[in-house]
């Protein structure tokens, strides 16, 4: 069955109709459709930290002060310089390129695993602080307000419609150039090292080199993610950059499962959606959210897509050959290859 | 001039010296065994030649160029390849992505190439695919080219390892132990597999302590005990040498 051969495309296609026609039905007022927006930031964000989770097999809990910062580097480019913030969704994932480039440097030279997420987790916390202390430039604990939202040929991308859309396409954009990665030389090198890197180095792989480069790639990614948020809340904050939503994109990845493209899209949406519903009980939703998160890690220990795509092989397998032992079967380039 | 040489290579480890003033010549065209007992060395020699620990002291010439120091991708680079004494494969990779992972130096393809999946890209793309295809029919592996490499048997484990190996386009491959693990049907297999890289002229580097495998293939041996050459020369020479037989049967050196 072809659909097998393409793994995105029988879980895409129906998210895609989904997402495109949402604000037509229950997304239908301005509150709703700002929710819609969350989640495909927060798909973003959670895409780039599975890049360091799924595709590095890393960990980095600094993660959303590169998110946090790509927000400051937009808003302060559009509030002080009155730069446009179509250059600012272009400079945010530079910026944050960049210093991911030297933190990956720093970090990736002599850490992995365990060790790395620790250096990464005290970046990030000095990251914060640095923010909140900062106060001239980053406007303190209250942080900056009045972030102007882009515009279009001098009409302003206020409403959560046109935002969403617009933040859609983008994370279509995210979607095929993480897949396209994965088939490049360079997604492959950054494969074969965190399937086994005394192996890919033995074979030519730059691992150090490669997996910096990764890094920064994917802090770009979360920097844009960033952007995105800035000019659609319109403010700014300290706390952007710390672990509150560090959380947030481990949840989203977690529950939606690693190493996939759609993973950290179903994740974000389940955790804006569940979120949501969940508004009234104010701080104790982390109390459920870390119960469902349990349950989750315990009985779909992959993530949600990865068994909703298990249940999908089965079903269309039952129809052709039994269904033996072709789940079992890696997909080249479906990263089906991680199920233990 | 050799296509290899090590001169005073040694390394210590904590005062105790693992490799200890070795010197080491590989021709081109050589399939040249290093043996010796258990913890003689020859796996730590293999690590300062490949790159993956650095020596004490000593030198290691490739080409007859200093190669003394350089990373393992650098080295790789330059057509110097290593299999692992504990078989060492992309585990979670099916056969054939293990061979397209494995060909990182052998990859032609651009980035924008694979982004916009151009006619160039997908032309490269076909072609490592016919080039995976080919070495894995050269090691026996076709048949398995969709499995998962953990779902692989010992013996297919290290024929795929050397298919990786080989994607690499080297000019010199060191495999360290690769018998190890195999029974003898899969042994001999593996040592016809090698007969055959050498006879495409790939130089080799063989590290094993099986005495037998490696008299049968090997053009020169050197024998190694507590980290120190003990004896070099061919097969016939090597299995009638005092010290040598000393080392193996374990009596004391010189007595």
């Amino acid at each position: 069955m072809r659909l097998r051969n393409r793994p995105g495309l029988w879980f895409g296609t129906p998210v895609l109709a989904v997402a495109a026609t949402a604000p037509l039905f229950l997304f239908t007022n301005a509150y709703n459709r700002g929710l819609l927006v969350l989640i495909v930031i927060y798909a973003v964000a959670g895409l780039s930290l599975d890049y360091i989770m799924g595709e590095m097999g890393q960990f980095s809990f600094g993660h959303a002060a590169f998110w946090g910062f790509g927000a400051y580097v937009s808003a302060k480019l559009a509030l002080d310089l009155g730069i446009s913030p179509w250059i600012g969704f272009l400079a945010a994932p530079v910026a944050a390129g960049l210093v991911g480039l030297l933190v990956g440097y720093i970090a990736l030279r002599r850490t992995r695993g365990l060790e790395l997420a620790i250096v990464t987790l005290g970046f990030g916390v000095l990251a914060w602080t640095v923010a909140l202390r900062w106060r001239p430039v980053t406007g303190g604990p209250a942080g900056l307000r009045q972030v102007p939202p882009p515009s279009l040929f001098g009409w302003e991308i206020r409403s959560e419609l046109a935002y969403y859309y617009f933040a859609l396409l983008l994370l279509l954009g995210v979607v095929f150039i993480l897949t396209r990665l994965r088939e490049s030389r360079f997604g492959r090198a950054v494969r074969s090292i965190h399937e086994n890197e005394d192996l890919a180095r033995s074979i030519g792989v730059a691992a150090t080199r490669t997996y910096v480069f990764a890094f920064s790639f994917a802090c770009a990614l979360v920097g844009f993610s960033g952007a995105l948020y800035a000019h659609h809340f319109r403010f700014v904050n300290p706390n952007l950059l710390g672990l509150q939503y560090m959380f947030i994109f481990l949840i989203v990845v977690l529950l939606g499962g690693t190493g996939t493209v759609w993973g950290p899209v179903l994740g974000a949406a389940i955790f804006v959606l569940v979120s949501e519903w969940l508004r009234a009980l104010q701080e104790y939703r982390f109390l459920i959210f870390g119960f469902v998160l349990l349950m989750v890690v315990l009985f779909m220990p992959n993530g949600v897509f990865p068994a909703l795509r298990r249940v999908a092989r089965r079903a269309t397998d039952g129809g052709r050959s039994g269904g033996d032992g072709a789940g079992r079967r890696a997909h080249p380039g479906s990263g089906g290859s991680q199920a233990g | 001039m050799a296509l290899l040489e090590t001169r005073g290579l040694t390394k210590l480890f904590g005062g105790l010296s693992a490799v200890d003033r070795l010197h080491l010549r590989v021709e081109q065209g050589d399939i040249m065994g290093l043996i010796g007992p258990n913890g003689s060395g020859k796996t730590t020699a293999l690590n300062l030649i490949t790159g993956f620990l650095k020596p004490t002291e000593g030198s290691v010439t490739y080409e007859g160029q200093d190669v003394t120091g350089l990373e393992p991708h650098e080295l790789a680079r330059n057509g110097l390849v290593r299999t692992f004494q504990i078989t060492t494969l992309f585990e979670n990779l099916t056969v054939r992505d293990n061979i397209l992972h494995g060909s990182h130096l052998a990859n032609p393809t651009t980035l924008t190439g694979a982004l916009v999946r151009s006619g160039r890209y997908r032309r490269q793309r076909a072609e490592m695919q016919a080039r995976a295809r080919e070495l894995l029919g050269l090691v026996g592996l076709e048949q398995r080219i969709d499995s998962v490499a953990r779902d692989l048997s010992a013996g297919e484990h290290r024929y795929l390892e050397i298919a990786i190996a080989l994607a690499a386009n080297p000019r010199m491959v060191l495999l360290d132990e690769p018998a190890t693990g195999l029974n003898p049907e899969e042994a001999a297999y593996l040592m016809d597999l090698i007969r055959t890289l050498s006879r495409q002229g790939v130089t080799i580097l063989l590290v094993e302590h099986n005495m037998r495998l490696i008299t049968n293939i090997c053009t020169r041996i050197t024998v190694l005990n507590f980290g120190a050459k003990i004896a070099e020369g061919t097969p016939e020479e090597i299995v009638d040498d005092e010290a040598v037989i000393a080392a193996y049967l374990g009596r004391r050196r010189g007595a």
